[in-house]
This record gives structure tokens, C-alpha cells and sequence, in this order.
């Protein structure tokens, strides 16, 4: 049984072996020594400082973020499909940044933040009220295809404007992998109020997400409020993928496949669902993270890459184990 | 009593036979309409008189050089080539959405496009290729990718709902391999690959026509002798097992055809977007019920594809913007129209 | 394919009655193939590397085809390109229609020799070739020498080289590699390398692989060539980890200036810094691959100069 404090080791020596593992090699003693002894002059001190630590507080708060996301989006939507990358939010948040790019020339990482953030957010509407309409409301499966379906319309857009300019195709193609490679303390401090706050709404709708899993006729003979439920756990979702995507570019799977594992140690109860998300999500964030920087040097593979690769045979082998629609 | 319901059903019958057939006519009208208008309309002024000459001009003698240039090596065959593709899309689209009994379960969603994609990126960023090679290596991804699909989503048998569910979770893995792809390569390598993905008609020959043109008549009599059992597998997958086994080998053979359809087209013009997803669903509409609607799905396929790339080529005057991206945003249109529409009658279908 | 064959035809049959007719025009392209036509192309389709080759020698072409929106073409900046007719704005898409309108008597491109291809994309070579023949220098070791094969081209399509623009552009130029050739000079100790920098990575520009370093290189600037290039296999820039920023340590930083965004990038990064170069502040612009007049060639150069004669020479030890 691994247990939150078991996941909060396990999460601690990840972040260990982020900030020690690096394309330069740097003694762990070095490591230790610039925590507790900084010495401004020495270039291992300043990598530790400027490169892996804000990468390493990037990853961790990303992984909470999209696993968390993740978790409650599922218990939204009772999909168990639900993940940002799949309802259309990360093309969403790169539409926006291809057109901030092209349009109105903006390069910096910490400028990208805030348009994926609106566009994150603009996709998520749009992919969700497309499904809910009709009589059987936002099923599983329409909520995947009309996610998929509008993930195909904005990356035409996106291809329209690439294609004419290609300073803009040599900027987005890095940012579209999903990295965390680059990422500086300002992006850190940039998304971490939105993280937290988004955090403290997605606990707050535990209890409501618990009621909402035993049926919606339950949930309303109990005196839930529904829309308001899903609306507040949506708002959270939103602001959770949307601080996520903006921060890391769009990271497919994290936020699928880390809830079905916290749900298959923890039970149904999204009191549990959501610190195992939180915590789990960044180990395995951090930990392809580590993975792509050693698998082909000199150079790294982009995390976006390798938990795509870790996290989409995941999925298929879960889908031919089991029939999802059920939460 | 039962002479009149027999009548009934008679006239039902008629009334449903007319209809299809006026929706037929009706599309082979708009066909026509865009048809003239795609060999009339042209940033090289040509008279209607002189593309009609010209078109018989093999037979009467070449009268022109560049107007026979412009008609019969430059219209021609992009007119032939976007027919022929929209066609394929279209049927392609329309088997995948009734055997998957989904209206959103086109290949281009499903992950058959992503295989080409992936395939012909890696063709052209790793191997250097270009042109007719990295057709073939785009067929061969779709393909090799439909296979990976259906034998992933085979669990005694396969179920449409893991069918789309992997399909959509190779999209996304395959997604992540051109991503890869396109950090490693030079610009304009990378240049060269998104024009293949966006998918356009501009460097239509009259070859391409003609491959894609054989391919076709060699597909179509699998798909006429299989077309029937599109009706048992739409009543859905318990049904279908009770008909019995050769449900599985009629749908195996309707899955092969429809994804060698899509895999020719798109190793003909690249991936363009939509045209599957959108054919199936309209034919359908239009129909009304009057029956599956797949030729009216082709011919659905085929206006979209001609009027999209009309559009391509002169709804901007200074830009001239590849067929691939007009077809996405027809598709954004038709979503937003089956939302209104669905909305008010309660299903998305 | 019939009228190419055909044309082809014709232009045999000419040259075989009229051997030595004064008005014949013939080209041997960078690709290897002479191009025989039986008067001087008039009427020229461009690529828009090939337009900023020849617009400043004299030679307008009727129409410009560009890897890009004409506007971020960066070849073409700062040239009058009034009454040329952009027939092409995205990687492989040109409006044929529009080129056949055009009514063109040669197509010219720059041939890779190292992709076999012309540029501007495989496909718009294969479409615009029934239209007219298709040639063009050879992308070289050298923009002097590309820029000298403009010249010759230029001089075949009727161009006055000793115009007196023409010949004060290459006088500019040939006073600011002098002038960059004595800086040089001046600091034998100045150590330089030519970078791309990404948000992910910074990347180590072999000379070997852009005509403009190798030019700079034979002009005295001693650049660093990286490891785990192939210049001859289509990778000449070396990955490295912004981690490891300081592995090349050098006096001068060169930041390709194709787009503003690169330089922009590198400030953001903590560790630029760690080169000594770039702590000093002695960043200069490297005109990557799109150089190919003397106008825009000097003023490059006289850019990198002023960073040059301001150098310290002695950041790296």
C-alpha cells in the first residue's frame, strides 16, 4: 500500500533526481552545496539555481495541476475520458499563442502563458457545449469526438498560419511539444497563484464530485445543484489545464491516465482521487521529464513526448481491460 | 385492411425512391454548377468558348497552346483530383461513421489520418523524400495503422467503442511523433512536411487522377458486394453477433475498404482535413431517412472537396491558401450548424 | 510533360538550323543542365532568394514566388519589389494560373545540390516547369561567389553591371570587407562562434554549413567549428542543453538574425551568460543563408564591424 505519505517520499526523491540529473554532469555534493552553501561565482551553483530548480518546481506544479484536472474533469463530466488534451484544451491555448506569435509578434515564454490561458479556456467552452446539447446531455463519447473533432478544426487554423510564416512554424514547433526545458522562476511564480487557487476549488468540489458519481438523479434527490457542481469543478479544471498548458505547452495523457490509477488504489471517493492525482501526477511528470533528458544525448526529448509514449499504451491497454463509460 | 397498409407501404416506398433520387439530382447539379465554375474561373482569363474548345481539342487539334495549357494540364486534372478524393473521403467517412454508429468516427479523427501523417513526416524530414514517395510511404502508414487499430481493439471481437477510443489514443501518440519530428529537422524541412500535412490540390497532375482513378474501380465491387451488410452492423455489435460470424468478416472487409479509400486519397492530396467526417453526416440529413446514403455520401465528398478548394484558390486575391485549410473550416461551419440543428431536434446524428 | 517534350523539340530543331543565330541565349544552371533559348528571357519567374540576387544587379523579374508571407521574406527586405507580382506566399503553393498569365520565358531558382532540389519547394519546380525552363545558381561555399554567379546571370539577361548603382553597391562592399578583414586582423586572438537559440536548447552553428561564416571565416574571423556535426548529412548545427551554454567559450557571440525573436530568446535564457562572449555583452548579428547582394552584404558587415573593433579580445582566456 504506498499511501500519501509513501507518494510524498516518492514524489521527494523524483525532484532529487531532477535537480541532480542534467546534460552537465554536477556532483551531488555540488548540488548540496548550493542550496547550503551558494557561491554566485560557481557555474554548477547558477545551473541548479537558474535551470533545474525552476524546471523541477515547473514539472511539480504542472503534474499537480494536470492531474488534478484530470480527476476532476472526470468526476465532472463522469467521463472517464475526460483529459485536457483530448477535450481540445491545449489546441486551443496553441491557437492562441500561434496567432500571438504571428499576429502580434510575441516571443517570450512568460508572454505565452497568459494567451494560452484564454485560449485554454475558450476551447474548453466551446468542446463542452457542443456535447452537452441534445437530449443525452455530454456522453462520453461525443464529449471525446466533439474534443477531437474541434482539436481538428484548430489545428487547421493553426496549419493556415504556419504555413505563411514560417518565423512563426520555427517559434511554435518547439513550444507545441510539451516541454519543460527553458522554463524560468518568473513562469513558476506566473502560474502558481492560478495553480493553487485552482487546487483549493477542485478540493472544494470533492464532497460534490462524491455525489455527483452515484447518479444525477441521487445527487439532486440529496440537494446537490448539478450545474453548479459541475460548473465550479469546470471553472476548476479550466483554470488547473489552462495554467498547465500555458506553462509546459500541451502535455498529452498525464491528466488521463494518472486518475484512473489513483482510482484504482483509493475506490470511487474523489476525497482520495484527488491528493493521489495530485501527488502522482508530477512523479510522473518529473520522472519522463528525467527520462527524456538522458534517453538520446547530447540532446533531450521533450517530456510532451515521453508521456505520450508512457501514457497512450497505458490507456489502450486500460480500455481493452475494461468498458470505461461506468464511474 | 391489409390491402391498404400494402398500398401504403407501396407508395412509402416511391416516395422514399423519388426522394433519394431528387437528392441524387440534385447533387449531381451542384457538382455540375461547381464543375463549369472550377474550369471557367482561373487567375488566367480563358472564354468560355475557348475551355470548351479546348477541352475537344485532342480530338479537333491543338488550337491554343497556353489556353490548352491552362484547361486541359492545369484545371483538368485539379477538377479530376478533387472529385476523385472527395469521393473517397466521403465513402471513407460514411463507413467508419455507420460502422462505428458514430457521427463524429471519420478517419481523419480516428487516427488512420495521423498514420499517413506520421509516415509522410517521416519520409520527408528522416528519409529526404519527396513527391510519389512519400504517397506510398503515406498509404502504407494509414494502413499499417488501421491494422494496428483493429488488432488492439480486438478482444473477441471488436466493439465500436474501443475501436474509437484506441483509435483516438494513436492519434494522440502518432500527434507526438510528428511533434518529435518537427523539433529535429531543418526549417525548411519542416516547411515542406506542414505543406504535405495541410493537404492541397496545387501540384494536381493528370497522373495522379489516373492512379487514384484505378484504384477506385479496383475498390468499389468490394465495397458494392459488402454494402449490404452495413444495415446488420448498424443495429450494433449484440445484434450483429446474434446474425452470426460473417458479421465479423463483412465488417473486417468494410473496414479494409474504408480505409484503403481514405489512405488512397490521402496519399493522393495529403490529409484534408474534414471532407470525411463532414460527407457522411450530410448525405444522411439530406436523405432524411431514405436510406444509407453512401453514393450520396461521395457526391457530397466530391462538392465539398471542389468547393473548398474554389474557395482555396479565389476567395483571397494576394493569398492563395492550400485546399486543406478551407476544408477544416468548413468543418468548423458544419459542426456549429449540426450543434444548432441537433440542439433543437435532441440528437446528434 | 507533352509541352515540355515538345518545347524541348523545338529548341533542338532551332539549334540544330541555326547554329550560330547572334539571339540565342544559353544558361548552364547550378544543377548542371544548359538552358537553350532561341532569345533572351524577357519575362523571369523568381524564387525569392533568386529575386534578391538579381532585382539590386539590374534584372526585375515579372513575378516573385516566396517561401512566406512577402513581408517575412527576409531576403527581400528593403527592395523595391512595385509592379512584381507575388505569385506565391507559403512553402510549395504558387498560383500556376497566375505564373502562366504571366507568360514567363524562364524560371529561376537556387539549386541544393545537397537535397538534389530547387528551392522554394520539390513540388513548385515540377508545377512552374511546363510553363518555361527552369535554372539558377548553385546555393555555394561562398555568398561572394553565389553573388558572382548572379552577376554572370544577370550579365547573360541583358543586365549593365557597370551601372553606376550597381557598381557603387559592390564598391560599399568591397570597402566594408576591408574594413572587416582589418579588424580581423587587428584581434587575431578573437575567438567567435555562430549560434540559433531556442527556448529549449541553444544551438552551435557549424561554418561549414552557411556560405556567409565560411565567407567571414576566409576573412579572418576564427570560428569555432562544434562537434557532432555533419555538415556533408544535412546537420550542421550542433544541440547542446542550455546547461551546458558555456561549452563553446568565445570572445563574440554571432545570433542568427533571420528572425528578431532568436536574440530576444538568448537575453531570456539564465545561463547566456555563462559564455564569456555573451556576459560581456559582444553579440553580433549572423545574417543566416539569406544574404545574397552586395548592399545588404555590406551593411551586415559593417554591423559586425563596429562589434569587432569594440571587442575585447581577451574574455576567454
Amino acid at each position: 500500500m504506498l499511501g500519501l505519505p509513501g507518494l510524498a517520499m516518492a514524489l521527494l526523491a523524483v525532484a532529487i533526481l531532477s535537480l541532480t540529473t542534467g546534460a552537465r554532469a554536477i556532483p551531488y555534493d555540488m548540488v548540496w552545496s548550493a542550496f547550503f552553501s551558494f557561491d554566485p561565482a560557481a557555474t554548477e551553483h547558477r545551473i541548479i539555481w537558474d535551470l533545474r530548480l525552476p524546471r523541477t518546481l515547473v514539472g511539480l506544479l504542472v503534474g499537480a495541476a494536470l492531474g488534478l484536472a484530470g480527476a476532476v474533469l472526470q468526476g465532472a463530466t463522469r467521463n472517464p475520458l475526460a483529459d485536457p488534451s483530448i477535450l481540445g484544451i491545449n489546441s486551443g491555448a496553441a491557437l492562441f499563442v500561434v496567432v500571438g506569435v504571428a499576429v502580434f509578434g510575441i516571443t517570450q515564454l512568460t508572454t505565452y502563458v497568459w494567451l494560452a490561458f484564454i485560449g485554454a479556456g475558450a476551447a474548453m467552452l466551446v468542446v463542452y457545449s457542443i456535447a452537452a446539447l441534445g437530449r443525452e446531455g455530454a456522453t462520453p463519447i461525443k464529449l471525446a469526438l466533439a474534443g477531437a473533432a474541434m482539436t481538428a478544426v484548430m489545428q487547421a487554423i493553426i496549419n493556415a498560419i504556419l504555413l505563411t510564416s514560417p518565423r512563426t512554424l520555427d517559434e511554435v514547433r518547439f513550444w507545441q511539444v510539451g516541454s519543460l526545458a527553458g522554463r524560468s522562476m518568473d513562469i513558476a511564480l506566473q502560474v502558481s497563484p492560478f495553480i493553487l487557487a485552482g487546487a483549493a476549488l477542485a478540493f472544494l468540489t470533492a464532497r460534490l464530485l462524491d455525489g455527483l458519481s452515484m447518479g444525477e438523479d441521487v445527487a439532486r434527490s440529496l440537494g446537490q445543484r448539478i450545474g453548479l457542481t459541475r460548473g465550479l469543478a469546470g471553472l476548476a479544471a479550466v483554470i488547473l489545464a489552462g495554467a498547465a498548458v500555458s506553462a509546459a505547452g500541451p502535455i498529452a495523457f498525464v491528466g488521463l491516465t494518472v486518475p484512473h490509477v489513483a482510482r484504482a488504489i483509493t475506490g470511487p471517493s474523489y476525497r482520495w482521487i484527488l491528493p493521489y492525482s495530485m501527488l502522482m501526477a508530477p512523479i510522473l511528470l518529473l520522472g519522463a521529464d528525467v527520462v527524456g533528458r538522458v534517453i538520446s544525448p547530447p540532446g533531450e526529448v521533450q517530456v510532451g513526448i515521453v508521456t505520450a509514449f508512457l501514457g497512450a499504451p497505458f490507456f489502450i491497454a486500460l480500455v481493452r481491460r475494461r468498458k470505461l463509460a461506468a464511474l | 385492411m391489409t390491402i391498404l397498409s400494402l398500398e401504403t407501404i407501396a407508395i412509402v416506398r416511391r416516395q422514399r425512391l423519388s426522394h433519394a433520387r431528387r437528392v441524387t439530382f440534385g447533387l449531381l447539379s451542384a457538382l455540375l454548377l461547381a464543375c463549369t465554375a472550377a474550369m471557367l474561373l482561373g487567375d488566367f482569363p480563358v472564354p468560355a468558348l475557348d475551355v470548351v474548345q479546348s477541352l475537344f481539342s485532342p480530338l479537333t487539334g491543338s488550337a491554343n497552346r497556353s489556353v490548352d495549357f491552362i484547361v486541359l494540364q492545369v484545371r483538368l486534372p485539379r477538377l479530376c483530383l478533387a472529385l476523385l478524393s472527395g469521393a473517397a473521403f466521403g465513402l471513407s467517412g460514411i463507413i467508419f461513421q455507420t460502422l462505428l454508429r458514430n457521427p463524429l468516427a471519420s478517419p481523419d479523427i480516428i487516427g488512420i489520418a495521423h498514420g499517413a501523417s506520421a509516415a509522410a513526416v517521416f519520409c520527408i524530414i528522416i528519409l529526404g523524400w519527396s513527391g510519389l514517395s512519400v504517397s506510398l510511404g503515406a498509404f502504407a502508414g494509414a494502413m499499417l495503422t488501421a491494422l494496428a487499430i483493429y488488432l488492439l481493439a480486438w478482444r473477441n471481437g471488436v466493439t465500436a467503442y474501443r475501436v474509437v477510443l484506441i483509435g483516438i489514443a494513436t492519434a494522440a501518440m502518432l500527434s507526438a511523433v510528428i511533434s518529435y519530428l518537427f523539433t529535429r529537422a531543418r526549417l525548411f524541412e519542416v516547411q515542406q512536411a506542414m505543406a504535405w500535412l495541410v493537404g492541397s490540390l496545387n501540384a494536381a497532375r493528370p497522373e495522379d487522377s489516373i492512379v487514384l482513378a484505378t484504384m477506385l474501380v479496383l475498390v468499389l465491387p468490394l465495397l458494392l458486394a459488402l454494402v449490404r451488410g452495413l444495415d446488420g452492423l448498424e443495429l450494433g455489435d449484440d445484434t450483429a453477433y446474434a446474425l452470426g460470424t460473417r458479421v465479423e468478416i463483412t465488417r473486417l472487409g468494410l473496414m479494409l475498404v474504408g480505409v484503403a479509400l481514405a489512405a488512397f486519397a490521402t496519399a493522393a492530396v495529403g490529409p484534408v482535413g474534414f471532407v470525411a467526417f463532414v460527407s457522411g453526416p450530410i448525405a444522411r440529413r439530406l436523405m432524411g431517412g431514405a436510406g444509407r446514403g453512401v453514393p450520396q455520401a461521395a457526391l457530397v465528398g466530391a462538392l465539398v472537396m471542389l468547393a473548398s478548394d474554389l474557395a482555396a484558390q479565389h476567395a483571397l486575391a494576394s493569398v492563395q491558401l492550400p485546399t486543406g485549410v478551407v476544408t477544416g473550416g468548413f468543418g468548423a461551419a458544419f459542426l456549429i450548424w449540426l450543434l444548432i440543428a441537433s440542439g433543437r431536434s435532441g440528437r446528434v446524428n | 510533360m507533352f509541352t515540355r517534350l515538345s518545347t524541348a523539340a523545338l529548341v533542338v530543331l532551332l539549334a540544330c538550323a541555326l547554329p550560330a543565330h547572334a539571339q540565342d541565349w544559353t544558361f548552364t544552371g547550378g544543377d548542371g543542365e544548359t538552358v537553350i533559348l532561341d532569345a533572351r528571357p524577357q519575362r523571369i519567374i523568381a524564387h525569392q532568394d533568386a529575386a534578391a540576387g538579381l532585382i539590386p544587379l539590374g534584372i526585375r523579374p515579372v513575378g516573385i514566388y516566396a517561401d512566406s508571407a512577402i513581408e517575412a521574406a527576409k531576403a527581400l527586405e528593403g527592395l523595391d519589389l512595385s509592379g512584381i507580382e507575388i505569385i506565391g506566399t507559403a512553402w510549395s503553393e504558387v498560383d500556376i494560373e497566375k505564373a502562366a498569365a504571366l507568360e514567363p520565358d524562364l524560371i529561376v531558382a537556387e539549386w541544393w545540390d545537397r537535397n538534389s532540389a530547387w528551392s522554394g519547394g520539390a513540388d513548385i519546380a515540377r508545377t512552374l516547369s511546363p510553363l518555361a525552363p527552369i535554372t539558377g545558381v548553385a546555393a555555394s561555399n561562398s555568398i561572394v561567389g553565389m553573388i558572382e554567379d548572379y552577376e554572370a546571370l544577370a550579365a547573360s539577361l541583358g543586365a549593365d553591371l557597370d551601372a553606376p548603382a550597381i557598381a557603387a553597391d559592390k564598391a560599399a562592399f568591397e570597402t566594408a570587407r576591408a574594413a572587416f578583414e582589418a579588424a580581423t586582423a587587428a584581434k587575431p586572438d578573437l575567438k567567435a562562434v555562430a549560434v540559433y537559440a531556442g527556448n529549449d536548447a541553444i544551438y552551435f552553428a557549424d561554418p561549414a554549413g552557411a556560405a556567409e561564416l565560411l565567407d567571414l571565416q576566409s576573412w579572418g574571423l576564427d570560428l569555432i567549428t562544434p562537434g557532432g556535426v555533419d555538415s556533408a548529412g544535412n546537420n550542421y548545427f550542433e544541440t547542446v542543453s542550455w546547461e551546458n551554454a558555456d561549452k563553446y567559450p568565445t570572445d563574440l557571440i554571432l545570433v542568427d538574425n533571420r528572425s528578431a525573436a532568436t536574440l530576444e530568446t538568448a537575453l531570456a535564457q539564465p545561463t547566456w551568460t555563462l559564455n564569456p562572449g555573451a556576459a560581456a555583452g559582444q553579440v553580433a548579428d549572423w545574417p543566416a543563408f539569406w544574404l545574397r547582394n552586395y548592399a545588404a552584404y555590406a551593411r551586415e558587415l559593417a554591423k559586425l564591424t563596429e562589434v569587432i573593433d569594440a571587442a575585447d579580445a581577451s574574455v576567454v582566456p
